[in-house]
C-alpha cells in the first residue's frame, strides 16, 4: 500500500515536471533597473506568458550601475540571454561586440514599424544605418520645478529663457535658508546638463552633431560658447549649493523633493518618481528655457530590446518585442515607468501623453525650430572617454583649478583628435 | 602539531614513510584554494596590466607593453591620489595609534561598566567601512547633515560647513572619519598588550622610586613595543588598501581630490571599464607595498616583532 502510493506520487510529480516544463526559456536583461521598473517589466512579461502558456521569460536586473558590465560579460561569453536592453550611449559599444543581430528582416515584416515616431528608428539606427534594437521609450529633458515653492517667492511662471531661469534661482537663492535655486548636476556624467547651457547661445548647432557648428566647425573655440559655459558656471557658483558638485541623479531628485532646488532639468522618467514622492500641485514640466540664441538643443534618449545573435529562441524574442511594442503595452509601461512612448498612436489615442506633466516634451515636438532635437556623436569611439572626460575636467573648473577658457581649449582639442579634424 | 599529525599517522597506517605524504594531502585543499583564488588572479592581474583588456572590447586583446603604466603617470590625477594616499596612510595611522593607545591605557584598569564601555567604544570596528562611509557623507552633508545642523544650532556658523565638497574640507573629512574607524583597532590590540604586562613589574619600578612617566616609557612601552610595531606596520598596509570610507563618502571627488590609489583604481574600472589601466594601477601600489614589507621584514627581524 505504502509502495503503491509513493510510485503515485512519483509518478504525479514527474507529469507535473514533464508537462508543466515550458518548452521556451527566454532570458531577459534590463539595464535602467528600478523597484517599480522591475515590477511593471514583470507585469508585462506575466501578461506575455498568460497568452503564450509555451513561454517562459526570466528577467534579469542587475543594478544600473554595473548592468554593461554584466551585459557585455554574458555576450561575451555567450551566456544565456535571448532579449538585451541597450541604451544610447551604449549601443555603439554593444553593438561592437556582434552578438546583436540586424532586426531590419523582422522590421520588413512588420506592420506596427510604420507607427513608430518619425525619426526615431534612424536614431537608433547609430552603427552603419542598421536597426540593432526596437526603442521601448524616449527621453529628452525638460524643466522641472516647483509651483508651491516658487509661489512664495512671487514667482508664478515658469522661466522662458535662460537668463530667466537664473534670475529666478538668483533671487530665490539664500544660502542661510538653505534654499537655492537651480538643481546642478556636478557628477553621474553630466554631459547633456553642461551642453544643454551652454549650446543654448549658439544658434547654428549642427542637429546631426552636438559639438558642430552647421559650417563643420568645432564651436569650443566660439566666444558665444564661453559665454554659455560661464552662465552655466555661474548655475553652479550663485544658485547652487556647493555640494551640487557631488550631485547624481538621486541627488538632483532629492534636493528637487526637498524644495531646496526648485528648477530641475530632468528625463520624463523621474516622473514616475516623483508621483510617488510629490503631490500633483508640488511639481510641473516646462519646455527647456531658451538661451540667447532663442534656441536650446535637447537630444533623444531612448532605450530598446535587441535580440542576441546566438539566441535559439530568435522568433519568440522577437515575438515578446513585438508584443512590448503594441499601443496598449507601450502606453502602460510609458504612462507607469514615464518615459515618451515610441508610437505615435499612443500619443493621438491617449491624452495622458498630451496633457499636465507630459505637455511640455508635446510644446517642444511641436516647435522643431525653437527646440532643435540633435544627436550626440554615439558612434564615436571617443565617446565613453568624452562623458568622463568632460565631467573631471569640468569639476576643475567648478573648483577653480582651471578657467572656463582653458577647459573650452580642452574639450576642442578632445573633439578635434576625435573627429580627425 | 606536526609531530603530532605524525602520532597519529603512525598509528592509522603503522608505517612512518606515509606521514609525508598524508601532510601533503592535507595541505593539498588549501594549496589549491589560495593557488586558485589569490595566486591565480594576481598573475592574472598583473598580466593585464601589460594588456588592452577592456570590457567593451574582448575580441583584440593583445600586449600592448608599457603603455598602460605611461597613461597613468601622464594623468595628473594619478599624482594627485599617490600623494593623498601618503597623507592618508601618515595621519590615519599616527592619530588611530595615539588615541587607540590612549584608549588602551585608560582601560587597562577595571572600572564599574568597562565591558559596555568597551563593547561601545570597538563597535565600529564591526561595521562595514563603506556602511560606515556612506553614514558620514550623511552626518556631514552640508544641506541636511545632522553636525552641519548641531553647529548651526550652536552659533558656530551660520551656514552649512561644504564638508565634502570643499576640497580640503573633504580631504580632512574623510582622514577624520578614517581615523574614527581605525581606533578600535589600535585599542583592542594594544589592550591586550597591556594586560599581558605582570603587576609585578610596575611595583617593583615603584619600589625603585620610579615615576607614572618612568613607569611608562620603562615598563610599559618596552613591554609593549613589538606589539606597536608589528600593528603599526601591519595597518600602513591596510590602510592604504582601504578604499571603503572614501568610496562611501566621496569617490574619490570632488576633481579627484579626495582619491588615494584605490580608489584611483576602483574608478578606472567603474567609469572607464578599463580592467588593464586599472590594472596597471593595481601592480603599482603591489609594487610599492612590496618595497614596504622589504623595509618591514628588515626591520622586524631586527626587532624580533614580525611574528604575526
Amino acid at each position: 500500500m505504502k509502495k503503491g502510493v509513493i510510485v503515485a506520487v512519483g509518478i504525479l510529480l514527474m507529469a507535473i515536471f514533464v508537462f508543466s516544463a515550458p518548452k521556451i526559456v527566454l532570458n531577459m536583461v534590463q539595464v535602467f533597473t528600478s523597484p517599480s521598473r522591475t515590477e511593471i517589466l514583470q507585469n508585462i512579461i506575466d501578461q506575455f506568458e498568460a497568452l503564450h502558456p509555451d513561454v517562459q521569460i526570466n528577467l534579469i536586473s542587475p543594478p544600473y550601475s554595473t548592468a554593461y558590465q554584466k551585459i557585455y560579460l554574458m555576450l561575451s561569453t555567450n551566456q544565456p540571454l535571448d532579449i538585451v536592453e541597450v541604451g544610447d550611449w551604449s549601443l555603439e559599444g554593444v553593438v561592437e561586440l556582434g552578438k546583436l543581430i540586424n532586426l531590419q528582416p523582422y522590421i520588413a515584416t512588420w506592420d506596427a514599424s510604420k507607427d513608430i515616431v518619425p525619426g526615431l528608428m534612424q536614431a537608433v539606427s547609430v552603427t552603419g544605418g542598421i536597426p540593432y534594437i526596437i526603442p521601448n521609450g524616449v527621453y529628452a529633458k525638460a524643466l522641472f520645478y516647483r509651483p508651491d515653492v516658487l509661489v512664495k517667492y512671487g514667482i508664478t511662471t515658469p522661466p522662458k529663457t535662460m537668463d530667466e531661469l537664473y534670475a529666478d534661482s538668483l533671487k530665490i537663492t539664500d544660502s542661510k535658508k538653505n534654499q537655492y535655486g537651480f538643481d546642478f548636476r556636478g557628477t553621474g556624467l553630466p554631459t547633456n546638463f553642461i551642453d544643454i547651457v551652454t549650446t543654448s547661445y549658439l544658434n547654428d548647432i549642427d542637429p546631426n552633431n552636438m559639438y558642430k557648428l552647421t559650417n563643420g566647425q568645432l564651436w569650443f573655440k566660439d566666444p558665444r560658447a564661453l559665454e554659455g559655459l560661464k552662465k552655466y558656471i555661474d548655475f553652479y557658483k550663485y544658485t547652487s549649493p556647493k555640494d551640487s558638485i557631488n550631485w547624481g541623479f538621486d541627488e538632483q531628485v532629492n534636493a528637487f523633493v526637498a524644495g531646496m532646488t526648485p528648477f530641475l532639468f530632468q528625463d520624463p522618467d523621474t516622473t514616475g518618481l516623483l508621483s510617488t514622492m510629490l503631490k500633483p500641485d508640488q511639481w510641473m514640466t516646462a519646455p527647456l528655457p531658451i538661451g540667447s540664441s532663442g534656441k536650446v538643443y535637447p537630444s533623444y534618449g531612448f532605450g530598446g530590446w535587441g535580440i542576441t545573435t546566438y539566441s535559439k529562441n530568435k522568433d519568440m524574442a522577437w515575438e515578446f518585442i513585438k508584443f512590448f511594442t503594441t499601443p496598449k503595452i507601450s502606453a502602460y509601461f510609458c504612462k507607469d515607468y514615464g518615459a515618451l512612448p515610441v508610437l505615435k498612436s499612443v500619443y493621438d489615442s491617449d491624452p495622458y501623453f498630451s496633457h499636465g506633466v507630459f505637455k511640455a516634451w508635446q510644446y517642444m515636438f511641436e516647435h522643431p525650430d525653437t527646440y532643435v532635437f540633435t544627436s550626440y556623436p554615439l558612434n564615436n569611439k571617443k565617446w565613453t572617454e568624452w562623458n568622463e572626460y568632460q565631467q573631471d575636467t569640468m569639476q576643475q573648473v567648478l573648483l577653480g583649478n582651471m578657467t572656463p577658457q582653458e577647459v573650452l581649449n580642452k574639450w576642442y582639442d578632445f573633439w578635434k583628435n576625435a573627429f580627425s579634424m | 602539531m606536526v609531530r603530532l599529525l605524525e602520532k597519529r599517522v603512525l598509528y592509522v597506517k603503522g608505517g612512518a614513510k606515509s606521514a609525508p605524504l598524508f601532510i601533503f594531502w592535507m595541505i593539498l585543499p588549501v594549496i589549491l584554494i589560495i593557488s586558485i583564488f589569490t595566486f591565480y588572479p594576481t598573475v592574472n592581474g598583473i598580466i593585464l596590466a601589460f594588456e588592452n583588456y577592456s570590457v567593451f572590447n574582448f575580441s583584440n586583446i593583445h600586449f600592448v607593453g608599457l603603455k598602460n603604466f605611461n597613461k597613468i603617470l601622464s594623468d595628473p590625477l594619478f599624482w594627485t591620489a599617490l600623494w593623498n594616499t601618503l597623507w592618508w596612510i601618515l595621519l590615519s595611522v599616527v592619530f588611530q595609534f595615539m588615541l587607540g593607545f590612549g584608549l588602551a591605557l585608560l582601560m587597562r584598569d577595571p572600572f564599574k561598566g568597562r565591558g559596555i564601555y568597551a563593547g561601545l567604544v570597538f563597535y565600529p570596528w564591526a561595521l562595514s567601512g563603506f556602511a560606515i562611509g556612506i553614514l558620514w557623507s550623511w552626518l556631514l552633508n552640508a544641506q541636511f547633515g545632522f553636525i552641519n545642523d548641531i553647529l548651526m544650532k550652536l552659533h558656530i556658523t551660520s551656514q552649512g560647513i561644504n564638508f565634502l565638497s570643499e576640497p580640503s574640507w573633504a580631504f580632512f573629512s574623510v582622514i577624520m572619519v578614517n581615523i574614527w574607524y581605525g581606533i578600535p583597532f589600535f585599542a583592542i590590540m594594544l589592550l591586550a598588550a597591556l594586560q599581558s604586562i605582570p603587576e609585578e613589574l610596575y611595583e617593583s619600578a615603584q619600589i625603585d622610586g620610579a615615576g607614572v612617566f618612568s613607569r611608562f616609557f620603562h615598563v610599559t612601552i618596552p613591554y609593549v613595543s613589538s606589539t606597536i610595531f608589528a600593528t603599526l606596520l601591519l595597518r600602513v598596509i591596510w590602510v592604504m588598501n582601504f578604499p571603503d570610507v572614501i568610496y562611501g563618502m566621496t569617490r574619490g571627488g570632488p576633481g579627484g581630490t579626495t582619491n588615494i590609489l584605490a580608489t584611483y583604481m576602483i574608478n578606472i574600472v567603474y567609469y572607464k571599464n578599463d580592467y588593464s589601466l586599472a590594472s596597471a594601477v593595481g601592480v603599482f601600489i603591489i609594487t610599492l607595498l612590496m618595497v614596504y614589507s622589504v623595509f618591514y621584514l628588515q626591520f622586524t627581524s631586527k626587532h624580533g616583532s614580525g611574528e604575526f
